[in-house]
């Protein structure tokens, strides 16, 4: 469990737990409005060298950060917020996007109740006040 | 030139047919899947995400509304990205397809470029108007903004753009959306909060106008999002309270309001452009239209908000950017090298 009070201390967090990463990861993230899930996001496609615009993907569904590491050749952002049911996931062809040498990482993965991935983690960032959130890296494989 | 215009990028499903001669633009057809759907529907239209439905209506789309043999068209401007790959290439391959077939010259198109062109689309349906329609004169300045987008991009000439500021986080159509949902309100999000909005009390909440101080023109709407969200939280005994909603509402579109006001026209005084463009689909909010062009107009020859159809995702802004890109022959590709591009940019 960490503590975070500000965007930078979530990136710094999320940096060092990409150091963990060896590409073929699925990472959800699960927290309310404004808890820091792209920022988090943000930390990860840093900490592998990216310098990309990482934004929220609610409207666009789906980014992809190149990066330049060893193993990891991208980072998958993806934001399932505006979904409605799980039959539009056939719409985001995941079996080719989850490859042994990419990071996906979720948002919104239980919109429409049971989460239907499976996950390697789970990060969960709740608020605490305006400033501060709690970060919990769950590993799960 | 007869441009037939396809766009798939994410949502939509659309197609156009635009006619073009000198710097006018004529739209025969414009076609959007959802507009279809709230024909045959009682309901509103729920917007179908990353529509697994673009590859089923698509064909039927173009047999419906196109010379199917390709008759009279002289090009094909397609969608070829941003937006969600396996969307994009349901579009991307169909006009491959079309064009090696009919032998028609294939342009691919940037979707934002297209909501900047949309601004070249006739905004009177007469076909004889009294004056030719005026046209954005370059240099020309244009602040994009939409559920996915939020930029600033200037446009030198036909083709020739730089990105000036962007958001670093949300678009403001998505604090819009996001909003919406918080007070309760069903989609579209936007145009329900605008509604809520009148009435209320724009000055009520002091909402955060991210990024307002720093003289660059980068926006952040993610810090909004929150501050809206804990207002709530601490007022819970509020929410019922129907003043209390339309107050929330109205300060919080003023803040939004303010902020790409505010950094537009810094960028007009910095940039000194000669006409003004607001594109997507946020620009159909009344208060940000009414906003830039009362204080657009006062620095710049003219500002251009286009109709509501074209603003919102349509091919015809598509056809219509193809159209200026068709001058130039390295703008068309040979079908089988155009592949569909998620991070295309428009710089």
């Amino acid at each position: 469990m960490f503590t975070s009070k500000s965007e930078q201390q979530t990136k710094d967090i999320a940096n060092d737990f990409a150091k963990t990463l060896k590409g073929g990861e699925v990472i959800e993230l699960v927290g309310d409005l404004g808890t820091g899930k792209t920022v988090f996001v943000r930390g990860i496609a840093q900490a592998f060298g990216s310098d990309a615009r990482v934004k929220s993907p609610t409207f666009t569904i789906m980014n992809e950060y190149p990066v330049k590491a060893q193993q990891v050749k991208k980072v998958i952002h993806i934001d399932l917020y505006r979904f409605n049911d799980a039959s539009q996931l056939s719409a985001l062809e995941l079996d080719e996007v989850m490859t042994a040498d990419s990071v996906v990482c979720i948002e919104w993965p239980d919109i429409f109740g049971q989460s239907p991935f499976h996950p390697t983690h789970r990060i969960k960032i709740d608020h605490v006040d305006e400033e501060t959130r709690e970060i919990e890296i769950e590993s799960l494989s | 030139m007869r441009i037939l215009g396809i766009e798939s990028s994410c949502d939509e499903t659309a197609i156009a047919l635009v006619t073009g001669k000198g710097d006018w633009l004529k739209v025969e057809n414009s076609t959007v899947l959802s507009q279809i759907q709230t024909h045959q529907q009682y309901g509103g239209v729920v917007p179908e995400v990353a529509a697994r439905e673009h590859l089923a209506a698509i064909f039927p789309m173009l047999e419906r509304e196109l010379p199917f043999d390709g008759q009279g068209i002289d090009a094909i401007a397609v969608t070829s990205g941003p937006g969600l790959a396996p969307a994009l290439r349901v579009g991307v391959e169909v006009a491959k397809a079309l064009a090696w077939s009919w032998g028609a010259p294939l342009i691919p198109v940037c979707h934002m470029e297209g909501h900047v062109y949309a601004s070249w689309l006739p905004r009177s349906k007469r076909l004889f108007p009294f004056f030719p329609q005026r046209v954005p004169k370059f240099p020309a300045l244009s602040l994009i903004v939409s559920g996915g987008h939020t930029e600033l991009v200037m446009m030198h000439d036909h083709g020739k753009f730089e990105r000036i500021g962007e958001t670093l986080d949300d678009a403001a159509g998505e604090a819009f959306d996001k909003v919406a949902k918080m007070l309760g309100l069903q989609y579209p999000g936007g145009p329900n909060i605008a509604r809520l909005a009148v009435g209320g009390n724009k000055t009520a909440f002091d909402f955060p106008r991210g990024m307002i101080e720093r003289d660059d023109f980068t926006f952040s709407f993610s810090g909004i999002k929150t501050s809206v969200l804990y207002t709530l939280r601490k007022n819970e005994d509020k929410l019922d309270d129907a003043k209390f909603k339309s107050d929330i509402a109205a300060s919080f579109q003023e803040a939004v309001v303010d902020v790409l006001t505010q950094k537009s026209m810094r960028a007009i005084e910095q940039y000194k452009p000669k006409s003004f463009i607001l594109a997507g689909g946020v620009a159909a909010n009344i208060e940000l239209r009414n906003r830039i062009i009362k204080e657009g107009e006062r620095r710049v020859t003219r500002v251009f908000v286009p109709p509501f159809s074209y603003s919102v995702d349509n091919a015809a802004m598509i056809a219509a950017a193809g159209y200026f890109r068709a001058r130039n022959p390295k703008n068309f590709i040979e079908p089988v090298d155009l592949v569909a591009d998620s991070n295309m940019d428009i710089v």
